[in-house]
């Protein structure tokens, strides 16, 4: 190929893939220079690329009045997202491990166990019974861990990926002695590492993005993580302008400011728009690898 | 192999049946040692003259401030405690989780608690069984049904039954049939009132010359604030199909979409769309007109009795000096109400002790002084009144949200209310007449799947048909055809049927 064209085409590329980035950037700015303006002048004139009168008030405000309570919602996500994000990659490569091992006879049982989860499911009633009446998960950081510690598709996409390492390794192994405990703890993990690191990518995500534990299980606001609080500010604000409030007796109640809601939005994002780049290059070549030899 | 793996399920069915069985088995002990202790309490109550500790669990909707957080353990715990002798504990959720989701699964599952609800959403669950029956406890609300309109009780009663209670007493007749103007913005062009429709256009166009960056109204929806203009009927609507006409002594429902009156307000309406006063993005984007309107970028909004001081707190963060004034664009027909509650507190089926949950929602409309509690909260530290008896509230923080609980009786204005708007304000349902309707209670069941595509219908081609997105001439046909396709026929008709017989049980 020549290489005039190559270089062309490659401009072109490079073009579509930064105007893609600007589009996905501008909400981004939009939030941060919202957050930094001052609030009579997003009411007059709405948003704008540059903050509009810069001020720091609204963070001032926000640390003020809610500064407990955000810097309590942070420890409960962080906690949540670490304890949950190891412990659903124990999980889940433990299971995975267990059914990709080919001697064992009642593999296809688990796996079945597994799949049939991913077709058919309670529904939300019986989930909520089981969580509160039986296991007790209710106002407990546990709750917030424990429903996600086996995803299905990430436990196949482990299973695939162990599945591609050479028997003959663990053969090998095995004929030295080794358990399975050893194989797995000590073969199997450090050779799926790349498969370990795109799993606890999206357990880590899931955990950190969620909101729907806290919104069914947890009454105590110890247990808020920031997500929820997010959620809950948004979903009032939506509420009171679609005009389902009308049938509450016309109940009218202040929005939260705009800037407020923006600063809210910086301060969620924030921790993983920083973790993100660095783990980014695990996550495609986890993915890729999965997939080929899937 | 096949045996083992038949004895493995076996095993663990049983299993799961022992553990639910025994789990089930605790609960049920659990309610008899409640109601067994309930009941020697009650002996125990006669002889002592007290009541028996209880535990009661109010779910609220919003947002929980910082202050309310504080005084739910301190101020409000303690007075509660004091008075009927129960631990309330308040638990804030998102506002979609009102009527439906987590509310509907803490019903479901059978837990302990109490929350506000709307008629709709009452009929649905009592059909369900999961609302407690309020009936027998009319005694624990002497002091609320002092001060709230009967009329408020019975729009929450299905088959002479009491199942929620009502709070609130505030004027809300022709809520939204009038037009709220920035009066402001109108001395501004030299006009001084706004009595018809003609006069509103006027008011639009002036402004609209002066201010090209003003939307006209903020919102979609002005079938009744136009009603004197495309009918002689005084209409009130039951639901977005069903409406009344409140001039005519008789049980007729008017199927408001295929009446001549839709085509008439259809037609003012497109008029509005294509003269802008209705914005082009109003199609995609209702949210936005509500910002607009608050942050004072719009010229009229739906009226209501309340909304010229409770609107005015919002707009003046954006322009300082608004001020906010309703008209009515004709006369001559009687102001309808629903009834002057806000909403109405149910007890879940479950509850062991739905007597005290009556009797802590007596103890928010009971008195002036338990209002300012639970409304504003300690004077001195939250709120100080002058000699007016004009509050001025030292902190932003809302507690039990005051729209819940306001009542005329009891309620307080600041200092920025001028004394004319709290005399309108008052007097405003003087003439008012409750509708004919107030207290049905239609039951879907019957019609539940032409309903939900009914809806659906709605909200593609006739809400754009009624806002003026769309001309009723070349729209009409279409969302007619799609209107009998999905049943509209068989559910006015049952509609009918339910209404009428109601109707007789009223006018016996």
């Amino acid at each position: 190929m020549p290489k005039a064209e190559n270089k062309g085409l490659l401009i072109f590329f490079y073009l579509c893939i930064a105007v893609f980035s600007v589009i996905c950037f501008a909400p981004f700015v939009l939030a941060v220079s919202g957050s930094l303006s001052t609030e009579s002048r997003i009411a007059a004139e709405g948003y704008s690329f540059w903050p509009r009168g810069f001020s720091l008030e609204t963070y001032q405000f926000l640390f003020g009045s809610k500064m407990e309570q955000i810097v309590r919602a942070y420890a409960v996500s962080l906690t949540v997202t670490v304890l949950g994000t190891v412990s659903a990659v124990l999980v889940t490569t433990a299971y995975a491990y267990v059914v990709s091992v080919k001697s064992f006879r009642f593999r296809n049982v688990f796996a079945f166990f597994a799949y049939f989860t991913m077709l058919f499911s309670g529904g939300t009633l019986p989930w909520y019974l089981l969580s509160t009446k039986y296991y007790h998960l209710d106002d407990k950081l546990i709750g917030l861990i424990a429903p996600y510690l086996l995803s299905v598709f990430l436990m196949f996409l482990m299973t695939n990926y162990f599945r591609s390492i050479p028997h003959e390794i663990v053969e090998s192994a095995q004929i030295d002695g080794a358990g399975h405990f050893r194989i797995f703890v000590r073969i199997m993990l450090p050779l799926g590492r790349v498969g370990v690191v795109t799993i606890s990518l999206f357990y880590a995500l899931q955990y950190w993005n969620d909101f729907y534990l806290p919104l069914m299980l947890v009454t105590d606001e110890r247990l808020y993580t920031i997500q929820y609080l997010m959620y809950t500010m948004m979903a009032n604000i939506q509420f009171l302008a679609s005009g389902n409030a009308a049938q509450v007796g016309g109940a009218i109640i202040a929005p939260p400011l705009e800037t407020a809601k923006m600063a809210m939005t910086c301060l969620t994002v924030l921790p993983i728009a920083i973790l993100y780049p660095f783990l980014q290059g695990f996550f495609v070549k986890g993915i890729v690898v999965g997939s080929v030899k899937g | 192999m096949l045996r083992k793996k038949g004895w493995l399920g076996l095993l663990m069915t049983a299993v799961l049946l022992l553990g639910a069985c025994s789990q089930g088995g605790g609960a049920a002990t659990t309610g008899t040692n409640g109601s067994d202790s309930s009941s020697t309490d009650a002996s125990g109550n006669e002889a002592s003259g007290e009541l028996a500790p209880a535990k009661l669990k109010i779910v609220l909707y919003g947002d929980e401030s910082n202050r309310m957080k504080e005084l739910a353990k301190t101020e409000f715990y303690d007075r509660i405690k004091q008075e009927i002798n129960a631990e309330v504990e308040f638990q804030f959720l998102p506002w979609t989780e009102y009527a439906g989701g987590k509310t509907d699964l803490m019903l479901s599952t059978g837990e302990d608690f109490a929350t506000y609800t709307d008629a709709n959403y009452m009929v649905k669950s009592v059909a369900k069984g999961l609302y407690a029956d309020l009936t027998p406890y009319a005694e624990a609300t002497a002091d609320l049904s002092q001060t709230v309109d009967e009329a408020s009780f019975k729009a929450f009663q299905l088959g002479g039954k009491q199942y929620a209670i009502p709070v609130g007493n505030k004027p809300n007749s022709a809520e939204f049939y009038s037009v709220l103007i920035r009066q402001d913005l109108l001395e501004e062009v030299g006009m001084s009132e706004v009595t018809s429709l003609a006069q509103l256009e006027e008011y639009y166009d002036k402004v609209h010359a002066a201010h090209p960056e003003l939307i006209g109204y903020a919102g979609v929806d002005a079938r009744r604030m136009l009603l004197y203009d495309y009918t002689d009927r005084n209409l009130y609507w039951q639901n977005d199909f069903v409406a009344l006409d409140e001039a005519a002594q008789d049980d007729q429902i008017i199927n408001w979409f295929e009446s001549e009156d839709f085509k008439n307000y259809a037609k003012l309406m497109r008029g509005w769309y294509e003269k802008g006063i209705i914005p082009k993005y109003a199609a995609t984007n209702v949210p936005q007109l509500q910002s607009d309107w608050n942050s004072g970028k719009a010229m009229f909004w739906a009226g209501t009795a309340a909304r010229p001081f409770e609107g005015a707190a919002t707009i003046s963060q954006a322009v300082p000096d608004a001020k906010l004034v309703n008209y009515f664009l004709g006369e001559g027909r009687p102001k309808i109400s629903r009834g002057t509650y806000s909403t109405a507190f149910f007890v879940s089926s479950a509850a062991k002790d739905p007597e005290r949950y009556v009797m802590f929602f007596n103890l928010l409309q009971k008195d002036q002084e338990l209002y300012d509690l639970f409304a504003y909260g300690i004077q001195g530290t939250d709120y100080t009144l002058d000699e007016n008896d004009r509050i001025t509230r030292l902190t932003t923080d809302s507690l039990i949200p005051d729209w819940l609980l306001m009542n005329k009786n009891f309620m307080r204005f600041d200092n920025s209310v001028p004394d004319d708007f709290i005399a309108d304000y008052k007097a405003w349902d003087d003439d008012a007449i409750i509708s004919k309707g107030a207290g049905f209670n239609f039951d879907n069941t019957p019609v539940k799947n032409e309903e939900t595509k009914l809806n659906g219908v709605l909200t593609e081609y006739l809400a754009p048909i009624g806002s003026g997105f769309v001309d009723y001439e070349t729209g009409y046909p279409k969302a007619l055809d799609r209107l009998k396709a999905a049943g509209i026929d068989k559910y006015i008709a049952e509609y009918q049927k339910q209404f009428s017989a109601w109707y007789a049980e009223q006018h016996q």
